[in-house]
């Protein structure tokens, strides 16, 4: 009496399995990962979404870049950059980078911690079915990782200007966005959903 | 091995937020997921049509973004208006070929294939085609996988602007392009969201019975 | 809301694998995992990071400035000889809107920096005092300059200055001041020149309070500043300096830059070059050019008069008083009196004498005013005089010359009480020699006047006339006459004349008498010859010579 599972891509209906240590689960029709194992899931991504608020206040506080220009040092932070674009009237862009860079890891970081932290430690936030739609909702949105490599080639595109000075923040987004990356290799929602239902059964219905 | 049947062929409903799978309740109106809360639908409502549009609006927005400059380099030696295309020629002819491979791709190709993806599966769907579906449901992962690299030229343009503040040797501002191609980014990611994929498997259910 | 339905509801639920169940082992949840490395490192170094931040966090200070040009908050930074020292980090206007409150912060360094007499300025492009600074800034942007100051009490609270400082504190000099009666083309960062290199330049100037003048405040650099000393001029350099005086025309200028923007100069006479060097703020007067600064240090004066009854046109306060080439004071005031009960109009002009020009340097003691007095009086009974002479025919310029003239008038005691109110002793004046050809020439004019022209003029017609009358006679009684002798003549003349040629009869008669007379004489040369050889033929007669008879 397996829990039925509904493939996401052909919406075929399974029933699931459980796995062995680390193995996936697939469709049998359209062979789309249906869920994967993910041991001690709550734990790590509770840790890898503290280790990567740091970074992310860490990569904002400090500027990314530098231009070194006769002995002048113009650096800009992420805010800078969302700031300068907005100045130049083109707000939208600005909005886009604004929400894909900072609003979006950031809620993403916050939801994910009001939701795993609590119920690591056996309750349940209120509030988590509304919590938890918004991070799925907004996780697509979240783009370090683009961003990230943006910097490398704005790095040397820069090169050939001036001399280029790497900032603190760039390493940190540099982490961040391995960090965030591992964060959606290990986070595993249907886990989460298990321990929210195991913790407070009640706070379900 | 019974046959299998889809969710939808059993009238149930599968959350797209959680995964999980739940009956219909009784009455009218829209049904929310027991778990999560998020809505649910067979299919999501008005998939293709919507999928359409955005497709079309941003395959119109292609087009300045790819005329109109994307940065306009002022400097005591002249300005100059930088298009995706002309900045991925500067970094040829400049030496730094990987980079303007890398720009090429995720500026130029990457949209570009997205759009004609898209527009494929669509019409596949549409014309109810039963042609390869793994395939398609393939190419439709690797559309929603890559739609994000597209933001890369957007973040190269927003990190030099905000750097080169030289105000009488160089100034470089962002140029028109840029919201025109930020526009057809948003506009192929919302369309890859709004197509439902499962539109694909069900032309091939249908006509099995 | 859906049902959330368990297996059991469902017909015909597909068996995906049925694999054995597995067993769950509860999660232990106090155990740790290895993952917590990496937050807590990136908390580490978050933490470390911050504390760095703060600990390195700077003083703030706030500097008001009347405007925020070329200001950007979060960009314009602080520089102090040329190294980032701070960073602007808010501007906004004051409450009474009347300047504008700049908030900086500056490095941890900084500290012990913002005290007292530090100074602040905004480092824009700027033409000022002759040259032209912080071109750089067009590159780079403006920036703050500061200028650290010497004091000990810290301050938070700075007010800026609108142009940078001209010397930066610690600039070795001395500061001096000076007075002038006007700015001329001054202005602040003017040079000072010392033999026409540039020793220093004005630091400010301000109205003197009962604005009779103006001080102005100059910065000599060293080692220049060792040159000053108490007896030092300072002169206006501005310009074109040209003067019109009794040496004729002189166009003196310091430099190029002087011209432009004006310029001062210093000089210490050759004789008061050991003086010890000038205190720092010492009070100097500023003269008008080098002549004047140069020339007019005697302490030594003597006041005096000279009265002339004639016109003193061209000559004006500072024109020079000269005995036999020596210039031995100045003109300092040229007045006018009136004699009311007379009418008498004399000008009295009065000057400063300088007596030690007029005797040789360091000999014998000095002289009180008395023996001064005797000693003019003494020179004045022997006839000198002041007179008043031209220096310049161009300007018309006049000084007034001190010489002896023994054929002067004897001096006449001063009679005139009211004239001198402040009993200088006086020199009697002769005419100038101007005036005196003036006489002459009045007097020569006046004899041509005495000439009587109208006689002469009577006598002259008269002859006139008896000279037409002759001339009449001659040409109507002589003439005529004159005329047929003439003609008589020349027929005499004629006639002669065709006797006389060659062919005429005269002539040929003349000829025939001429051959006869020379055939006669060698007849008779024959006849002496004969006579020589036969004398005794005067008595015999001739014989017959066989060759004759031959024939």
């Amino acid at each position: 009496m397996g829990v039925l599972v509904a493939c996401h891509e052909c919406d075929l209906l399974q029933r699931e399995a459980l796995l062995p240590g680390g193995g996936v689960a697939r469709c049998g029709r359209c062979g789309a990962e249906l869920y994967r194992d993910r041991p001690a899931s709550l734990e790590r991504t509770l840790a890898l979404t503290a280790g990567a608020l740091v970074l992310f206040a860490i990569a904002n506080s400090f500027p990314i870049l530098g231009l070194a220009l006769q002995g002048q040092v113009i650096d800009a932070t992420l805010y800078d950059t969302v700031r300068r674009l907005w100045d130049e009237d083109m707000k939208s862009v600005a909005a886009l980078v604004f929400v894909t860079t900072i609003a979006v890891p950031l809620l993403e970081l916050c939801a994910l911690a009001y939701l795993l932290a609590p119920v690591r430690f056996g309750r349940v936030p209120p509030h988590f079915p509304l919590v938890f739609r918004v991070l799925q909702a907004v996780r697509p949105w979240g783009m370090v990782e683009v961003f990230m490599l943006g910097v490398l080639v704005s790095l040397v595109k820069l090169a050939h200007l001036a001399g280029v000075v790497p900032g603190i923040a760039l390493w940190s987004f540099g982490a961040l966005m391995l960090v965030m990356a591992a964060i959606s290799a290990v986070f595993d929602p249907r886990a989460l959903w298990q321990a929210a239902d195991a913790a407070q059964p009640e706070a379900m219905r | 091995m019974t046959a299998a049947m889809t969710a939808a062929e059993l009238g149930l409903l599968s959350c797209h937020t959680c995964r999980l799978v739940s009956r219909p309740a009784r009455g009218l109106g829209e049904m929310g997921c027991p778990r999560c809360g998020a809505a649910l639908h067979l299919r999501k409502p008005a998939s293709v049509s919507r999928s359409w549009a955005l497709l079309v609006a941003a395959v119109i927005l292609y087009i300045p973004a790819n005329l109109l400059p994307m940065m306009k380099t002022s400097s005591l030696f002249g300005s100059q208006s930088d298009t995706i295309m002309s900045g991925v020629v500067y970094f040829w002819t400049s030496g730094s070929w990987y980079l303007a491979l890398i720009i090429f791709f995720a500026s130029v190709m990457v949209p570009l294939l997205k759009m004609i993806a898209l527009a494929l599966l669509l019409v596949s769907v549409q014309r109810r085609s039963r042609w390869q579906p793994e395939q398609r449901a393939r190419l439709y992962r690797l559309v929603e996988f890559v739609g994000r690299w597209s933001m890369l030229d957007i973040y190269v343009v927003a990190v030099i602007v905000a750097l080169v503040q030289l105000k009488a040797i160089a100034t470089i501002q962002p140029g028109a392009g840029a919201v025109a191609f930020g526009a057809v980014v948003v506009l192929t990611m919302f369309s890859a969201m709004a197509f439902d994929a499962r539109l694909i498997w069900d032309t091939r259910a249908q006509s099995h019975g | 809301m859906a049902e959330s339905p368990h297996g059991s509801n469902v017909p015909n639920a597909p068996n995906v694998p049925d694999l054995p169940e597995a067993v769950v082992a509860p999660k232990s949840r106090r155990s740790l995992q290895l993952v917590w490395l990496i937050p807590l490192v990136a908390a580490l170094v978050g933490g470390w990071l911050a504390v760095k931040a703060i600990l390195d966090k700077g003083p703030t200070i706030t500097i008001a400035f009347a405007t925020a040009e070329g200001l950007e908050a979060g960009k314009t930074k602080i520089k102090y000889k040329d190294v980032d020292i701070g960073l602007v980090t808010a501007i906004a206007l004051a409450p009474d809107t009347s300047h504008v409150v700049v908030t900086a912060e500056l490095v941890k360094d900084a500290r012990p920096y913002l005290v007292e007499d530090t100074r602040f300025w905004v480092v824009r492009p700027r033409v000022s005092g002759g040259t032209v600074t912080g071109i750089g800034t067009l590159l780079s942007g403006s920036y703050v300059g500061m200028d650290i100051g010497l004091s000990k009490s810290p301050k938070e609270k700075f007010t800026g200055l609108e142009v940078p400082p001209i010397v930066n504190t610690g600039e070795a000099g001395r500061t001096f001041l000076l007075r002038s009666d006007n700015a001329g083309s001054l202005d602040v960062g003017s040079p000072l020149y010392f033999r026409r290199l540039k020793a220093g330049q004005i630091t400010s100037y301000e109205l003197d309070k009962d604005g009779k003048g103006i001080l102005i405040k100059v910065f000599v650099a060293t080692p220049y500043d060792k040159f000053v000393n108490e007896n030092t001029r300072f002169w206006h350099a501005s310009g074109f300096d040209v003067t019109l005086n009794s040496n004729g025309v002189t166009i003196n200028t310091q430099s190029a830059v002087s011209v432009l923007i004006g310029g001062l100069a210093f000089e210490t006479p050759v004789e008061s070059a050991e003086l010890q060097p000038a205190a720092a703020d010492a009070e100097f007067r500023l003269f008008a050019n080098r002549g004047e600064a140069l020339r007019n240090p005697e302490t030594d004066v003597m006041k005096m008069a000279m009265v002339f009854e004639e016109s003193v046109r061209g000559l004006t306060p500072g024109a020079e008083i000269d005995f036999r080439g020596v210039v031995v004071g100045t003109v300092t005031q040229i007045r006018p009196h009136v004699d009311v009960g007379g009418s008498n109009f004399k000008i009295r002009v009065k000057a400063d004498f300088f007596p030690r020009r007029m005797r040789s340097r360091d000999r014998g003691p000095v002289m009180t005013n008395d023996q001064r007095r005797a000693l003019l009086a003494g020179m004045i009974s022997n006839g000198l005089r002041a007179q008043l002479r031209t220096a310049s025919l161009l300007t018309g310029q006049l000084y007034i010359a001190l010489d002896f003239f023994p054929s002067a008038p004897k001096a006449k005691p001063k009679k005139d009480a009211r004239l001198d109110d402040d009993d200088l002793p006086e020199i009697p004046a002769v005419q100038s020699s101007l005036v005196q050809l003036q006489e002459a020439i009045a007097a020569i004019a006046a004899k041509v006047q005495k000439f009587p022209l109208e006689q002469v003029g009577a006598d002259l017609q008269t002859t006139l006339r008896s000279a037409t009358r002759l001339i009449e006679h001659i040409d109507n009684d002589i003439a005529p006459e004159l005329r047929t002798t003439m003609a008589e003549v020349r027929k005499a003349v004629e006639s002669m004349d065709q006797a006389l040629k060659p062919n005429s009869p005269l002539s040929q008669d003349a000829r025939d008498a001429m051959r006869e007379v020379s055939r006669a004489a060698a007849a008779f040369r024959a006849l002496a010859d004969y006579l020589d050889r036969h004398p005794e033929a005067l008595i015999s007669g001739k014989r017959a010579d066989p060759k004759e008879t031959g024939k």
